[in-house]
């Protein structure tokens, strides 16, 4: 009703997904944050279109120098080319964070749509179980389980992916049931099951599409806090670790350096900062689109 | 008229006598503030009961409750301090130890030979696994308290001694004993400066060899300063000026040692003038403390001398031309002057500077920085394609690793990584264990101003912190001729000899010497710290 201009300029019926790209397409918040995303993902995968140089090719002799041909952002304490680290370490941080929020996903959407789907006494035991993971305190959480994962020597990811993906499901698995339950009472629902529907088809083929969309909200806006607490970790001595290059580790290590420099702080916050901003802007804009009475 | 006059008085006197009592008790919500006290940093302390007590944290502490047998003079001789005079017989091997009269415990009991015999015995019985039980190694009798395991580190257990007295103890009279040593040794008297060699008062034993309960928390000494309520774990242990102590009486009247987990909070407590002396400026504050400090940020001469160590149970390490080839491929110069700036000096020796006998660069070319003919050597040599070098986190390390590991991957490109451990216990069970650890940072403070504390205790077959497992005969036996030779002079012949044994086979790379580098608040002043990072409490003194 607030918008007929939409519905008279387009008069074929849209799906929720439809409904929700065309009021992407005029989103601006959108439009940034994506950019933003496009970038950091090349960084992610491609970081040598950003610096040629070696990100462990560190020299003390140039410890703290300011900058100076391809090392934009100047040298760091141990000599090493900011530039060079700050990009090489979006790799660790967008493979942690998207593993996994994957990771979480899964397990989110399996508690989910098995609690919501069966109730009663499934129902009880899954919540339960959920309610368990959610009281366990974040960061000591985290603490303990990074650490019994991680073996000596390696970097840290596999832990920490691991460790995220374990602990913050429950967000998504607690929203999944949710809209699990308010779709499987509807009628057409009843009217599947009467024509004899299997439960794995009523589960995949007509609730799981029309209970979607506040979960991939959940999930987008999920990977901006798993990014951050990758380098929250990593900043505590938890997380990556070793040869591990990592945004955490580099703001823990120039930090104490501040004052002598104060470069190779600033650089790897910033990207920091505004990789989990243009994730949680996108999530935002997701949400809105998908779910406009929460504007 | 005359009623009147008291009154007037008495409320003249009430006024006054409110004005002292309100200042009375205006100083004692600030004891601090006024009183001739100093507040110095520490860690908290592994244990406080002498022989047990080894870090450098419960030596400070230590050193304020006892008043050693000796102490060093400018020229690192042994002088009598606690003690009235020591002598040797003419071989070195029976020495007589005459104490002071006159001084006593905090308690009243008298210092007898008596209270030295029984704390070296407690010290030195195996059961009681002190962590300074082998410094009575020399002593004869060690043997017996100490039995031999059979089978080494097998499953059957060493058997239990026959006896907790060493024979070689013997007292003569209440203020005299004498100390047999089980071979000569030309500078005993060195040695018993050190903190294990404190005396026990008879109410630390509650009966024949066993330690009260809670002593340790509430130690009674016999030095300057007396214990002021017990140890607080992890917060602070405070002292007070013992009035009845006849030695050298301190300018100041206590000392709250405080106990600090973070060095960077204590360093910036001392900015704010909340701690009085903080002992070693943490790294991560350097750069900052000539200005935030001025001139109370000091550098005085100390005995660490830092260095790496090959585990000799690792395969990849076994060929000593490998542990050269890294050797040479570290620029210790650089790190010492980038990393420490200049808090720390390139060490290419196996001795401090601060011991007679030490030679500049006793390692020669192999601690000399040479990517190119590091790299050669290491390929020639069939080098390890991956170093790892395990630190504790703990200790403030992290810098120096990593950029060491830099040096070593871009003069030998191979992978170095740097390993953390949460603690030094954990890296001392995993080689214990036989993992791969990599190589090992490590570190000494020496225990007496003499070469043979860098020697044999590191590298000697049973050196208590051999933790690499080195063992060669013929070091051994030198070590062993120059703790027997005659003079100092031919002792220290025979020790450089086996140092060079040590350039030969590099069984660890030295890296650097210490220095102290404290700084002190604005309360205090005549403030030094000596060759052991030890406080001098005797000199330091408040200012208004």
């Amino acid at each position: 009703m607030s918008d007929p201009t939409t519905a008279m300029v387009d008069s074929r019926p849209r799906g929720l997904a439809g409904d929700a790209w065309n009021d992407l397409r005029r989103s601006k918040i959108f439009w940034t944050s994506s950019v933003l995303v496009f970038l950091i993902l090349l960084m992610a995968f491609f970081p040598t279109l950003f610096t040629s140089a070696d990100p462990t090719d560190c020299a003390l002799s140039r410890q703290h120098d300011g900058p100076s041909g391809g090392a934009l952002f100047g040298y760091d304490f141990q000599g090493c080319d900011v530039l060079a680290r700050t990009v090489h370490g979006a790799g660790n941080s967008i493979q942690v964070g998207l593993v996994s929020t994957l990771l979480a996903g899964l397990i989110g959407l399996c508690f989910g749509m098995a609690a919501g789907y069966f109730g009663g006494a499934v129902d009880a035991v899954l919540s339960r179980g959920i309610d368990i993971v959610l009281g366990i305190p974040f960061l000591l959480g985290a603490v303990v389980f990074s650490g019994r994962l991680s073996g000596a020597g390696d970097d840290g990811v596999t832990a920490v992916t691991l460790t995220l993906g374990l602990l913050t499901w429950t967000s998504a698995a607690r929203v999944m049931r949710s809209s699990v339950v308010a779709a499987k009472n509807q009628d057409y629902v009843a009217a599947a099951r009467m024509l004899g529907a299997s439960p794995a088809r009523l589960m995949f083929r007509h609730i799981l599409p029309n209970a979607i969309a506040p979960f991939i909200v959940v999930m987008a806006l999920l990977l901006g806090a798993n990014i951050a607490a990758e380098a929250t970790l990593s900043y505590l001595r938890v997380g990556l670790k070793g040869e591990a290059i990592s945004w955490g580790l580099q703001i823990a290590d120039a930090q104490k350096h501040a004052r002598a420099a104060a470069a190779p702080l600033v650089w790897p916050s910033v990207f920091l900062a505004a990789t989990v901003l243009a994730f949680i802007m996108l999530g935002d804009a997701i949400r809105d689109a998908f779910d406009p009475k929460l504007r | 008229m005359l009623g009147k006059r008291p009154w007037k008085m008495a409320a003249v006197a009430a006024a006054i006598s409110l004005l002292v009592a309100g200042c009375g008790s205006g100083d004692s919500e600030d004891p601090t503030a006024t009183a001739n006290t100093v507040v110095i940093g520490i860690n908290e302390p592994q244990h406080l009961l002498p022989t047990n007590a080894t870090d450098s944290s419960s030596a400070q502490v230590l050193n304020s409750l006892f008043y050693p047998l000796v102490s060093f003079d400018a020229e690192k001789k042994p002088v009598e301090v606690a003690a009235e005079k020591i002598s040797a017989s003419k071989n070195n091997r029976l020495w007589t130890i005459k104490l002071k009269p006159g001084y006593t415990f905090h308690n009243g009991e008298p210092v007898t030979a008596q209270n030295y015999i029984d704390a070296w015995n407690y010290g030195a019985y195996k059961p009681n696994a002190q962590g300074g039980g082998y410094f009575f190694e020399r002593i004869a009798g060690y043997a017996d308290l100490n039995p031999l395991d059979p089978d080494g580190a097998g499953p059957e257990k060493a058997p239990e001694p026959a006896t907790n007295k060493m024979s070689g103890l013997k007292k003569i009279d209440d203020l005299t004993f004498t100390v047999t040593l089980s071979a000569p040794f030309a500078s005993f008297k060195s040695v018993i400066a050190y903190s294990v060699f404190y005396p026990l008062p008879k109410a630390a034993f509650s009966s024949d060899g066993v330690i009260a309960k809670g002593f340790e928390d509430k130690l009674i000494g016999n030095g300057p300063f007396k214990m002021k309520g017990s140890w607080e774990h992890d917060d602070k242990i405070v002292v007070e000026k013992y009035s009845d102590f006849k030695g050298v009486v301190p300018k100041i009247d206590g000392v709250t040692w405080k106990i600090y987990g973070d060095q960077m909070a204590a360093y910036a407590d001392l900015v704010s003038n909340n701690l009085d002396v903080q002992t070693a400026i943490p790294t991560d504050a350097l750069a900052n403390a000539p200005a935030d400090l001025g001139e109370r940020f000091l550098k005085s001469e100390n005995s660490v001398f830092e260095f790496i160590g090959f585990p000799t149970f690792l395969p990849q390490y076994k060929n000593a031309n490998v542990r050269k080839a890294i050797s040479m491929a570290i620029n210790r110069e650089e790190i010492a002057s980038q990393i420490f700036l200049g808090s720390r000096t390139a060490a290419k020796a196996f001795v401090s500077p601060v011991v007679s006998g030490f030679r500049e660069n006793s390692c020669g070319d192999a601690c000399n920085y040479n990517p190119t003919k590091a790299r050669d050597l290491y390929r020639e040599n069939g080098g390890p394609d991956e170093i790892k070098i395990t630190y504790n986190v703990d200790g403030g390390h992290k810098s120096w690793v990593d950029a060491t590991c830099n040096q070593i991957r871009a003069s030998l490109q191979v992978k170095c990584i740097g390993e953390q451990e949460p603690k030094f216990a954990v890296m001392q069970d995993k080689l214990q264990n036989k993992q791969d650890i990599g190589l090992i940072r490590l570190g000494w403070i020496m225990d007496y101003p003499l070469m043979e504390n860098y020697l044999n205790p590191l590298y000697g077959t049973n050196g208590g912190s051999n933790y690499y497992g080195w063992s060669s005969t013929a070091f051994d036996t030198l070590v062993k001729q120059g703790s027997e030779a005659s003079s100092p002079e031919a002792s220290i012949k025979k020790w450089q000899a086996a140092e060079d044994i040590l350039a030969d086979e590099m069984p660890v790379i030295p890296l650097r010497y210490g220095q102290n580098v404290f700084g002190y608040s604005e309360r205090v002043a005549n403030v030094e710290m000596d060759l052991f990072s030890k406080v001098n409490l005797y000199e330091i003194e408040t200012v208004v």
